[in-house]
C-alpha cells in the first residue's frame, strides 16, 4: 500500500508537466504575478513570542512576463530581498511572518504550496555563493534540483549537461565547487537554478560578494538567458553599472517598502534620476557623471546610462569646460605631495613598512616577496581579484595573523613595531583592523563597553576614557544604542561599531579590509566618507577593497596584487588607468575611467577617472551623487 | 564510483559503503571485548596490511598511519599503565618508582593491550572511513536501509560546515587577540580566552545554516519522499563475500593470536 501512495505523491511525468505549463502560457499568465504584497517579519521576543517589524515591502504590484528582466531597486531596508523570498514561498513558510496580498508563481497560489514544490517554476540566486553549496562536486551540485523534484536519471543528467555548459563550467564537472573562484561558483549557483526548469529566475544580489571579474562572468551568463527569451528574470542588484544593459524595466521600492516609480529602465534611471538620488537609490555612474555635468552648465539629453552612451554624449558636445583634475593635481605622486604638505606633518619615515614578506600556507605561497612603504597620510588601496592575497597581507601587516617562523619570510614594521610579536595594549595604539565581518571582533556584551575595551587595555584613566567613547558614539550615531549588545545591530550600525573600536584608540594606521563587501551602496558611501574624513585628519588608511569606482574616488594611491605578488604600484589614475594591469589583476578599469577613456574629440578629459574631476558644479547643481 | 569488472575486485573503494562501514562491526565487539594483547595485534597488522594492499590510499596518508599507530600505542601504553590500579598488578614486577607514582610491568602490559584495542578499532574504522566517501554512504543509506534521504542528504551538507568552521575559528582567533581579549598564559585564561569564541561562531554558524537552508528549499529539497537516485550503488555477490571475509578474517585473527599465546 504504501508503494501505491508514494506514486500518488509523485510529480506529474514530463509529458503532464508539459501540459501544466501550456495552460498559463495561453492565457498569457505573467510567471510571476504579485499583487498588493505586505509583508511584516516576526522578530522573536525573549519569551517567546514575537512581534512584528515595519512592513516592507508594503503594497507592492509587480509582475515578470516571459523574455524580460525585471530590476527591484531601493533603499536598503526597504523589503527587495523580502519580495525575493516571497516569491517561492520561503516568505512566509520558512522565514516567519505576516503577508497580506497575493503571490502567484507560473499561476500557482505561493501562500498555498510549500516553497519545495515551487522549485520547478521558480529558481533562486542568492547572494553568497558559500551558502548555496550542497554537495561535493560541480555535477552533484547541478543535479540536486532535479533529482529533488524526481525527474528521470537521464533527464537529470541531460539538464545538467546543458546547464553547465550554458555557464562554461562543463569541464569542470568533477571539481570540489570549493576550488571553484567567487565568480565560478555564483556561476554554478546559476547553473543549478537553469537545471530546475523554471522559467522564473530570482536574483537576489548575486554579484554583491565578487571581484569584477566574477561580475563579468556572471553577467556575461545572464545575458544568455536573457537573449534566450524563454524565461524571466527578477534581478534584485545594487550594482547598476553592470546590471543596467541587461535589465528591460525597472521597480523601485521607497524606504517604507512602496513602489515610488516603475517603467522601462531608460524612463526610470535617465527620466526620474532625480527621484531616484531623493530615495537614496545609486544610478549608474555614467548617469551621475551626466547629471554633474548638467549642473556645471553642459547641455547632455537624454541622459546616458552607460559608459559608452556616456562618451557618445561627450563626443557630441563641441566643447567642454576644462576638467578639474588639470587645475588641481589631487593626487601625491608617490606618497608625498604638496596637498599633504599642506594639510598633514612633513613626511618622514615610512609609517609601515612590509620588506621581501613572503607567507606560506600549506604547499602554496600566498604573498611572493612583497615590499612596500606606506607613507604617513596615505590613503592606500590594495586592490586584486579573490584569493590574490590581499587579506593576508592586510592580516599580516596589522598582527591579526602571527606566522610560523617557518611560513614566512621578509619583514613588517608598523610604526616601529613588529606587530607579529608586539603586545596588543601597543599594538592597538599603532593600528587598527576593520574585519570583512565585524562580528568576528566584538569582544564585549555592549557597544559602550566594546568601544572601551582598547583603552582600559592601555590603562588610560577612566575619566579619559568615558570622554572619548562618548566622542565616537556621538560622531557615528551610535549614542542612542549605548547599552544594545553589538550583535542585535543592524548591519550599518555593527559596521560603524566596529570601524569606532578601532578608531578609538586613535592609531596612526587604520586597516580595513573589504569593508563594503556585502553592503549596498548607501552604506558603502558613508563609510568611504567616513574614511576619508578619517585620512584628511591625519590618519593613514589601508583599505583591501575590489570596488574599482570607490578606488578611484578615494585612493592616493593603489597596489595591485596578483597571484601574491605586487602587480603594479602607484597613482590611482597610473594604475586604473592601464587596461593590461587590471585584467592580470582580475579587474577591471572603473566605469567612468572608460568612458573618458574612449573620447575621440576631448583630449584632455580623457584622464578623468574621477567624479571629483568632473567641471565644478554650479549651484543647485550638486544634489546627486556622493 | 565503483566501476564493475575484475579490476574492481582489488579496490576497497568499489564496494557497498554499508559493507565497509557497517560490516566489521562484529569484530569490533569481538576487539572490544578481549584483555589480551595478542588478538588486537594481530589484528591491527591485519587491517592495515587491507588497507595498505586494497585501500587504494594515498602514499602519504598510509604512512602517516603507518607511524602514527605505533607512535600512538606508545603513548597509550604508559599512560594507561599509570592509571592502572597498582593492587591489581602488585604479584608483577616494579619496573620504576618516582615519588608515589610507581610502573609495574602487569600495569604496562594492561596498557599495551588498551592501547592496541584502540588502535585495532582506529584502524577498522580508517579501512572503511579512507576508502568510502560521504556522499556514496549516503546514497547507499537511503537505497539499501531506507534511511529518509532528509537526514542523509541535510548530514552532508552539515559536513561541507566543518571546513568553513575551522577557517571562521581562525580569523576570530586573530581578531580577539589583536583586540588584546584575556592575554596570557594558564588554564584559567584559555577556558575565558576560548569562551569568547563561541557566541561569534554560533552566530555566523546559525547565520550560514539558515542560508544553506534556504537554497536547498529553494532547490526542491523535501518536495517528495523520494527524489531520483542517479547513482545506483549496488549490492552484489562480492560485497557478500567481503562482509563474509571480514568475519572470516575476525575469526582467523583470533586463531592465530591463540596459537602463538
Amino acid at each position: 500500500m504504501l508503494a501505491g501512495e508514494r506514486e500518488d505523491v509523485r510529480p506529474p511525468d514530463g509529458l503532464a508537466r508539459k501540459v501544466r505549463f501550456a495552460y498559463p502560457d495561453l492565457v498569457t499568465l505573467p510567471l510571476l504575478d504579485v499583487q498588493d504584497l505586505r509583508v511584516r517579519h516576526h522578530l522573536p521576543l525573549d519569551d517567546g513570542g514575537h512581534r512584528l517589524a515595519a512592513p516592507a515591502p508594503d503594497g507592492v504590484d509587480l509582475a515578470v512576463e516571459p523574455g524580460e528582466v525585471v530590476l527591484l531597486l531601493g533603499p536598503s531596508g526597504c523589503g527587495k530581498s523580502t519580495l525575493a523570498l516571497a516569491t517561492n514561498g520561503l516568505v512566509p513558510h520558512v522565514v516567519a511572518a505576516d503577508l497580506r496580498g497575493t503571490v502567484r508563481a507560473a499561476g500557482q497560489d505561493v501562500a498555498a504550496t510549500r516553497p519545495p514544490l515551487l522549485a520547478a517554476d521558480v529558481a533562486m540566486v542568492f547572494q553568497d555563493p558559500d551558502a548555496q553549496v550542497v554537495t561535493g562536486s560541480v555535477l552533484d551540485e547541478v543535479c540536486f534540483a532535479p533529482e529533488n523534484l524526481c525527474l528521470p536519471a537521464g533527464e537529470v543528467l541531460a539538464r545538467a549537461e546543458a546547464a553547465l555548459r550554458q555557464v562554461g563550467l562543463w569541464e569542470r564537472r568533477g571539481d570540489d565547487p570549493d576550488d571553484l573562484s567567487g565568480g565560478g561558483r555564483q556561476r554554478l549557483a546559476l547553473a543549478c537554478a537553469l537545471a530546475t526548469g523554471a522559467r522564473l529566475l530570482v536574483l537576489d544580489e548575486p554579484t554583491a560578494n565578487l571581484d569584477p571579474d566574477g561580475v563579468e562572468q556572471v553577467y556575461a551568463v545572464l545575458r544568455t538567458v536573457a537573449a534566450a527569451g524563454d524565461r524571466g528574470v527578477l534581478l534584485v542588484e545594487h550594482d547598476l553599472d553592470a546590471a543596467v544593459d541587461v535589465a528591460d524595466r525597472v521597480v523601485v521600492l521607497d524606504a517604507a517598502g512602496r513602489v515610488a516609480t516603475a517603467g522601462s529602465v531608460r524612463e526610470v534611471l535617465a527620466g526620474r534620476a532625480d527621484l531616484l538620488a531623493e530615495l537614496g537609490v545609486w544610478l549608474p555612474t555614467a548617469t551621475i557623471a551626466a547629471l554633474r555635468l548638467r549642473g556645471a552648465g553642459v547641455a547632455i539629453d537624454p541622459l546616458p546610462l552607460t559608459a559608452a552612451e556616456l562618451t557618445a554624449a561627450l563626443d557630441a558636445q563641441p566643447a567642454l569646460p576644462e576638467p578639474a583634475v588639470v587645475r588641481a593635481a589631487h593626487v601625491p605622486p608617490s606618497g608625498a605631495s604638496e596637498v599633504m604638505a599642506s594639510t598633514a606633518a612633513p613626511v618622514t619615515a615610512p609609517v609601515v613598512s612590509v620588506t621581501g614578506l613572503t607567507f606560506r600556507r600549506g604547499a602554496s605561497t600566498v604573498l611572493d616577496d612583497v615590499s612596500l612603504d606606506v607613507a604617513r597620510g596615505d590613503l592606500l588601496a590594495l586592490v586584486g581579484s579573490n584569493g590574490a592575497g590581499k587579506t593576508t597581507l592586510a592580516q599580516l601587516v596589522a598582527g591579526v595573523l602571527r606566522p610560523r617562523r617557518r611560513a614566512v619570510s621578509g619583514a613588517v614594521r608598523v610604526a616601529g613595531l613588529d606587530p607579529w610579536r608586539a603586545d596588543p595594549a601597543d599594538l592597538t595604539a599603532a593600528v587598527g583592523f576593520v574585519f570583512q565581518n565585524p562580528e568576528h571582533q566584538f569582544v564585549t556584551g555592549r557597544v559602550d563597553d566594546e568601544l572601551a575595551h582598547g583603552l582600559r587595555l592601555r590603562g588610560v584613566p577612566d575619566g579619559e576614557i568615558a570622554a572619548r567613547v562618548e566622542d565616537v558614539l556621538e560622531r557615528f550615531g551610535l549614542a542612542d544604542l549605548r547599552d544594545r549588545h553589538p550583535f542585535w545591530l543592524s548591519g550599518g550600525q555593527k559596521r560603524r561599531l566596529s570601524v569606532g573600536t578601532a578608531i578609538v584608540c586613535r592609531p596612526k594606521v587604520l586597516v580595513l579590509d573589504e569593508p563594503t563587501y556585502g553592503q549596498d551602496r548607501e552604506r558603502a558611501v558613508e563609510l568611504l566618507d567616513l574614511l576619508t574624513a578619517l585620512h584628511e585628519d591625519g590618519t593613514t588608511v589601508v583599505v583591501v577593497s575590489h570596488d574599482m569606482q570607490l578606488v578611484a574616488e578615494h585612493a592616493t594611491r593603489v597596489v595591485a596584487l596578483a597571484g601574491g605578488r605586487v602587480l603594479a604600484d602607484g597613482r590611482p589614475d597610473a594604475v586604473l588607468g592601464d587596461e593590461a594591469v587590471l585584467r592580470a589583476a582580475g579587474l577591471r578599469t572603473p566605469p567612468l575611467a572608460r568612458a573618458t577613456r574612449a573620447l575621440t574629440s576631448h583630449p584632455d578629459w580623457r584622464s578623468v577617472t574621477r567624479l571629483a574631476d568632473l567641471p565644478v558644479a554650479a549651484p543647485h547643481g550638486a544634489a546627486v551623487g556622493a | 564510483m565503483s566501476t564493475p569488472g575484475a579490476a574492481g575486485v582489488t579496490d576497497l573503494r568499489t564496494y557497498n559503503p554499508l559493507v565497509k562501514v557497517l560490516g566489521p562491526i562484529p569484530v569490533m565487539v569481538y576487539v572490544v571485548l578481549t584483555r589480551d594483547v595478542l588478538t588486537p595485534a594481530v589484528v591491527a597488522l591485519v587491517v592495515f596490511a587491507a588497507i595498505a594492499l586494497l585501500g587504494r590510499v594515498r602514499p602519504r596518508v598510509l604512512a602517516a598511519i603507518a607511524l602514527g599507530a605505533p607512535v600512538l600505542c606508545l603513548v597509550m601504553t604508559f599512560s594507561f599503565g599509570m592509571l592502572t590500579d597498582p593492587a591489581l598488578v602488585d604479584d608483577t614486577t616494579l619496573l620504576a618508582a618516582v615519588g608515589p607514582v610507581e610502573l609495574w610491568s602487569g600495569a604496562l602490559e594492561t596498557g599495551l593491550a588498551t592501547a592496541l584495542r584502540t588502535v585495532a578499532l582506529m584502524l577498522i574504522v580508517l579501512l572503511g572511513g579512507l576508502t568510502t566517501t560521504g556522499a556514496d554512504l549516503v546514497r547507499a543509506m537511503t537505497q539499501q536501509l531506507r534511511v529518509p534521504y532528509r537526514i542523509g542528504y541535510a548530514a552532508l551538507a552539515a559536513l561541507r560546515f566543518v571546513p568553513r568552521f575551522g577557517h571562521e575559528l581562525e580569523v576570530i582567533r586573530g581578531a580577539h587577540r589583536v583586540r588584546g581579549v584575556a592575554p596570557g598564559r594558564g588554564p584559567a585564561v584559555a577556558v575565558r580566552r576560548q569562551a569568547g569564541y563561541v557566541v561569534p561562531l554560533l552566530a555566523g554558524g546559525i547565520r550560514h545554516a539558515e542560508r544553506v537552508s534556504l537554497a536547498m528549499d529553494a532547490r526542491g529539497f523535501g518536495a517528495y519522499p523520494q527524489r531520483t537516485d542517479r547513482l545506483r550503488i549496488p549490492f552484489r555477490v562480492r560485497d557478500v563475500v567481503l562482509l563474509v571475509s571480514f568475519w572470516a578474517g575476525g575469526a582467523a585473527c583470533v586463531a592465530v593470536a591463540a596459537t602463538l599465546a
